[in-house]
C-alpha cells in the first residue's frame, strides 16, 4: 500500500495555474528527490505536502486519511533559512517540540522535567554534531550548524514525513557534502519518508531512492497561466544502475537547463 | 584655542541669543516697533494701526511705529525684555517682574486702563468667597488672576496657605472649569465670561473690589524713550485720538468698536460687555491726573509686595525695594539708585493740554 | 599615498575630543554671550552668568525652597517622572497585548488595526481639552496624554514587526506540535519584547514631550509646571539647568533601556555582534 498518495492535484492562484493533473504514489521510507526548472511549482507542491497550502483540486492522503488542513507533528520540515528560533539556544531549539509537547498551558517546562527532556535531546544534538555549541544562539552558528539544528530540531517529534525545501542551497560544497552524509544516516536510522526539493542534480541522484522532475509542457508565452506544470520525469533511483542514472541525470539536465 | 577669538565675537553674534539689547543702539533711531497681544483693551491699538491712526501720528513726528502682534502674552514681554522690541502692551505687574526686574529700565508711557471687572474668581456650587478655603484653585500662576486671590484672600482675612494653586493655562482654563474635579478657578476676559455662562459657577470676588490695582500699560525701554522722545508723542497722539473715536455713541464709533471686536475674535456685544469692565481712560486729563495721584503709588507697592513674597523680583532680591518705581514728581519707591520702571506722565500732560 | 577621508578613522582619543568639542564650543559661545549681554545690563536675566547659574541650582536642588517646604528641583523631578513611568508602563503593557494580538490573530486585526491606525493619527494635543473634561485636570489625564501620545505607534510598530517576522517561524512551530497560544508564549512574544522597548526608547522623546506640555497647562508640580511657571519672570537661571536635567534624564532612560534589552535578551546582541 503507498504511503503518500497524491492524486489528481491542481493548484491554481487568481486564474493562473501553476500546477496540474499531478498523480503520485510514494511507499514508505523513500527518499524523493523533487527537481524542475524556477517557477515550475515544485516549492508549492512541497507546501501542499506540509498543509501550508491546500490543493485547489484533487486529494492528498497519507496512510489512507486526508491531510489535515495546517501543518502537524506527522510532518517535520527544514527550510533554506529562519527554519531555528533566534530566540533560543541550541538545546533550547531541540528541545522546543518537547517541552509544547508537555506543557500545553506555558509551552515550558521546569524543575526536575525540563532536565529530563534536556537530557532526551542530548542524543540527537551529538548525532547531528552540535554537542560542543548546545548553548550557543543561532547567529552564533555558520550557516551549516544552523541547518544541523534545523534538522535536530525537526526530528525531534519523530514525524513520519519529512520536508526539505533546499535544505541545502545556501551552503558551501564541503559543507554541503557533509551534509549529505548526516542526512543519509538519519534517514537509514529513523525509517522516514523524505521529500526535497532542491536544484543540485547531483544531490537529487546522490540522496534519493527516487527521483521525480516538474516541468511544463506547454511554455509559449500565451499559455503560460493556461497549462500548469505537472510531473515529466518519474524515476527509481534504487533499482538503477549507474549507466541508467548518467543518462537520466543527462537527460533531465537538458530539459532543466532548456527553460 | 586655536579660535581667534574674534572669529568667536562674530560667531557668538550669529547665534542671534546675542542680539544686542536695545539701549546699545538706542542713540537716534526712527523705525520702532512695538509687540501687542489680543485684550480687550489693547485692541485700539490694532485698530489705529490698521487704519492708519498710528501712520498720521507717527509721520507727524518723522517716525515710523509698526506694531506687531505676538499670539502668546508672556512671550510679547520675554521678547520686548530681549530687545527685540521697543515697546510692549503689558501689565503693571509683569511689567514690573519681568523686564524691570530684569534690568531693564522701562517707562510707562500710557496708562490705558484698569481691570474694573474684568478679572474675577469663580467658584463652583459656592456662594461666598470664604468657601474657598481648603479648595484648590486653578489659575494662571504668577500672573494678575493670582494678585487678584491674594488681594482677595486678604480681605476676608484668609492666607494663600489656605488654599492650593494649580497652574493652569489660560488657554484652556474654560475646558479646566468644566472638568468635574475643578471647583475653583480665576481667570479674566473673555474667558472668565465663558466660565460664568455655567449656572453652578458664582463669581465671588472680582477686580471691581481693588479698582486701578491691576493696569494695563503701554510702556517703552526708557533709553529708547530718552532718546526719541517723539516715540512717547506719537504713541500717545494716536491712542487718544482712537479712544475718543470709540468712545462715540454714533455709528462711526459703533463701526470702530465693531471692527476691534472682529480683531479680537468675538462680536460687538460681546467686545461691550468686556469694556464695560474695563475702565478706559478716554479723557488723557483722567490718565494724567492717575498717573500722578498718590493711588497709583499705593497700588505699586501692593503689587510689589506680591511679587517679592512670590520671588518675582529675582533671586537674591532681599527686599521688595531692590526695584526702584519712579512716579511724576520725583517719588520713588524702593531703590532710588536702581530705578528700573518709571511711571511717566509726560505724554498724557501733553495728549491733555493738546500740545501734541 | 594619503587615504581617503572616508577610510580615515580617528582614534579613541581623538573620538573624545571631537565629540566633546561642540559643547565646548556651545559653552564657550553662551560665556562670551552672557558676558556681552551683563556688561550692558548686570541685571539681565536672558543669558545668565555661571555664577547665577549655580546659584539658582544651589537654590533649587540643594536647599529647601521656604514657601512649599520641600527641594523644588527632586519634588518636581519626583512628580513627572512617576508621571513619566506610569504613562510609559500603562502604554508599553497596552501595547504589547494589543500589538500582539494584532499581529498574531487575522481576524482581530481584521476588527482591530484599522482603528489603531487611525487612532495613531489624531494629534494627542488636540484632544486635551476632552482629555480635561473626561480625566479631570489631575493625574489621570497627564498619564491618559502620554498613554494616547504614544500606545498606537507602539501598537503599530509591534504588529508590523510580528508580520515581518518570517513565516518560516511560524510553520516551523506548528510543524512541532504548537498551539496558537504557544506560538504566542514561545515564538512571538520572547522576540518581540526587545523591539517593544527599542520602539518604547524611540518613543521617549515623544513621552517627555507630552509629559512637558500636560504639565505646562494645568499642574503644581513638575518639571514641565516649573519651567512654565518661572517663564512668566523670565527665570533663565531656573529654565536652562531645567532643561539640562530632563536632558540627561531622557539620556539616562535610554541608556537604561538600552542595557536592559541587552541584558535580558542576549541573542540580540549575539547576532548584532556577528552580523
Amino acid at each position: 500500500m503507498s504511503h503518500v498518495s497524491v492524486s489528481n492535484v491542481w493548484k491554481e492562484y487568481d486564474g493562473q495555474i501553476v500546477l496540474e493533473r499531478v498523480n503520485l504514489e510514494v511507499k514508505p521510507h523513500a527518499f524523493v528527490s523533487i527537481v524542475g526548472p524556477s517557477g515550475c511549482g515544485k516549492s508549492t507542491f512541497l507546501r501542499m505536502l506540509l498543509s501550508q497550502e491546500m490543493p485547489s483540486r484533487g486529494s492528498i492522503l497519507v496512510d489512507g486519511a486526508p491531510l489535515p488542513p495546517e501543518p502537524t507533528e506527522e510532518r517535520g520540515v527544514v527550510f533554506q533559512r529562519y527554519s531555528v528560533f533566534p530566540h533560543l539556544t541550541v538545546l533550547e531549539n531541540v528541545a522546543f517540540g518537547l517541552e509544547v509537547q508537555r506543557s500545553r498551558l506555558v509551552g515550558r517546562l521546569f524543575g526536575a522535567r525540563r532536565r529530563e527532556v534536556f537530557e532526551a535531546c542530548g542524543e540527537i544534538i551529538a548525532a547531528v554534531g552540535l554537542d560542543a555549541a548546545r548553548d550557543k544562539y543561532p547567529s552564533q552558528l555558520s550557516g551549516g550548524m544552523q541547518q544541523r539544528l534545523a534538522i535536530a530540531q525537526a526530528l525531534i517529534r519523530r514525524p513520519r514525513i519529512l520536508l526539505l525545501d533546499e535544505p541545502f542551497g545556501a551552503l558551501d560544497p564541503g559543507i554541503r557534502a557533509d551534509m549529505h552524509d548526516l542526512m543519509l544516516t538519519l534517514f537509514e536510522e529513523t525509517g522516514l519518508t523524505v521529500f526535497m526539493v532542491t536544484h543540485d542534480l547531483k544531490e537529487a541522484f546522490h540522496l534519493g531512492t527516487r527521483l521525480i522532475a516538474f516541468d511544463r509542457y506547454r511554455r509559449r508565452p500565451e499559455e503560460i497561466g493556461a497549462y500548469g506544470a505537472t510531473i515529466t520525469f518519474d524515476l527509481p533511483l534504487d533499482r538503477s544502475s549507474p549507466r541508467e542514472k548518467r543518462e537520466a541525470m543527462a537527460e533531465i539536465g537538458h530539459a532543466v537547463a532548456g527553460n | 584655542m586655536a579660535f581667534p577669538l574674534k572669529t568667536l565675537f562674530a560667531a557668538a553674534a550669529m547665534t542671534g541669543l546675542l542680539a544686542s539689547p536695545a539701549p546699545l543702539l538706542a542713540a537716534e533711531k526712527t523705525d520702532f516697533k512695538i509687540a501687542w497681544t489680543i485684550y480687550a483693551g489693547w485692541m485700539p491699538w490694532p485698530y489705529a494701526q490698521e487704519h492708519g491712526i498710528v501712520k498720521k501720528w507717527a509721520d507727524k513726528y518723522g517716525i515710523s511705529i509698526e506694531f506687531q502682534q505676538i499670539n502668546d502674552y508672556v512671550e510679547s514681554i520675554n521678547q520686548y525684555t530681549a530687545g527685540k522690541f521697543d515697546g510692549v502692551l503689558v501689565t503693571n505687574m509683569d511689567a514690573l517682574t519681568i523686564p524691570a526686574a530684569g534690568g531693564v529700565d522701562t517707562s510707562v508711557v500710557l496708562v490705558g486702563d484698569y481691570s474694573n471687572g474684568n478679572d474675577g474668581v469663580v467658584l463652583k456650587g459656592a456662594k461666598s468667597l470664604a468657601d474657598i478655603k481648603g479648595q484648590k484653585v486653578n489659575l494662571v500662576e504668577l500672573s494678575v488672576s493670582h494678585y487678584l486671590l491674594a488681594r482677595g484672600l486678604d480681605s476676608i482675612g484668609l492666607k494663600e496657605s489656605d488654599v492650593s494653586t494649580v497652574n493652569t493655562s489660560d488657554a484652556d482654563i474654560v475646558a479646566a472649569a468644566a472638568s468635574p474635579d475643578v471647583t475653583a478657578v480665576v481667570a479674566w476676559n473673555p474667558q472668565l465670561a465663558e466660565i460664568k455662562k455655567s449656572p453652578d459657577m458664582t463669581e465671588v470676588f472680582d477686580s471691581t473690589k481693588i479698582p486701578g490695582e491691576i493696569m494695563d500699560l503701554a510702556v517703552v525701554n526708557t533709553e529708547t524713550l530718552k532718546d526719541n522722545p517723539k516715540l512717547g508723542k506719537a504713541l500717545a497722539g494716536a491712542w487718544f485720538e482712537t479712544l475718543a473715536l470709540m468712545a462715540r455713541d454714533d455709528a462711526e464709533g459703533k463701526a470702530a468698536r465693531e471692527e476691534m471686536a472682529k480683531l479680537s475674535g468675538t462680536d460687538l456685544p460681546g467686545y461691550d460687555a468686556q469694556l464695560k469692565t474695563t475702565y478706559l481712560y478716554t479723557d488723557p486729563k483722567d490718565a494724567a491726573a492717575f498717573t500722578r495721584s498718590d493711588d497709583i503709588v499705593k497700588y505699586m507697592d501692593l503689587v510689589r509686595s506680591f511679587s517679592f513674597e512670590h520671588n518675582l523680583l529675582g533671586e537674591g532680591a532681599a527686599s521688595k525695594d531692590v526695584v526702584g518705581i519712579a512716579f511724576p514728581g520725583g517719588k520713588v519707591l524702593g531703590d532710588a539708585a536702581n530705578v528700573k520702571l518709571r511711571f511717566d506722565d509726560t505724554y498724557e500732560q501733553l495728549a491733555a493740554d493738546g500740545k501734541l | 599615498m594619503a587615504r581617503r577621508w572616508i577610510n580615515r578613522h580617528p582614534g579613541r582619543a581623538e573620538r573624545l575630543f571631537l565629540g566633546l568639542l561642540p559643547f565646548l564650543i556651545l559653552i564657550l559661545v553662551y560665556a562670551t554671550g552672557s558676558a556681552m549681554r551683563l556688561e550692558v545690563n548686570p541685571n539681565d536675566k536672558l543669558l545668565p552668568s555661571f555664577a547665577s547659574l549655580g546659584n539658582a541650582i544651589a537654590r533649587v536642588a540643594f536647599s529647601t525652597d521656604p514657601r512649599t517646604g520641600v527641594v523644588l528641583l527632586w519634588a518636581d523631578t519626583a512628580a513627572s517622572l512617576e508621571r513619566l513611568v506610569l504613562g510609559l508602563v500603562i502604554a508599553t503593557a497596552l501595547s504589547l497585548v494589543i500589538g500582539v494580538v494584532n499581529g498574531v490573530l487575522p481576524y482581530v486585526r481584521a476588527g482591530l488595526s484599522p482603528m489603531v491606525a487611525i487612532v495613531s493619527m489624531i494629534p494627542p494635543m488636540a484632544l486635551l481639552p476632552v482629555l480635561f473634561i473626561v480625566f479631570g485636570l489631575d493625574e489621570l489625564s497627564k498619564v491618559v496624554l502620554i498613554v494616547i501620545g504614544i500606545a498606537p505607534f507602539l501598537m503599530r510598530d509591534l504588529e508590523a514587526r510580528i508580520l515581518e517576522m518570517p513565516g518560516e517561524q511560524l510553520i516551523k512551530a506548528q510543524t512541532l506540535g504548537a498551539s496558537s497560544w504557544q506560538i504566542v508564549l514561545r515564538v512571538v512574544l520572547p522576540q518581540m519584547l526587545p523591539r517593544l522597548i527599542d520602539a518604547v526608547r524611540l518613543s521617549l522623546g515623544p513621552a517627555w514631550l507630552f509629559l512637558i506640555s500636560a504639565e505646562a497647562i494645568a499642574a503644581d508640580v513638575g518639571l514641565g509646571y516649573r519651567i512654565f511657571l518661572v517663564r512668566r519672570y523670565l527665570a533663565m537661571d531656573v529654565i536652562l539647568p531645567y532643561v539640562v536635567w530632563i536632558t540627561l534624564l531622557a539620556l539616562i532612560f535610554d541608556i537604561a533601556l538600552k542595557r536592559f534589552n541587552a541584558w535580558v535578551f542576549p541573542w540580540m546582541e549575539a547576532g548584532r555582534r556577528s552580523a
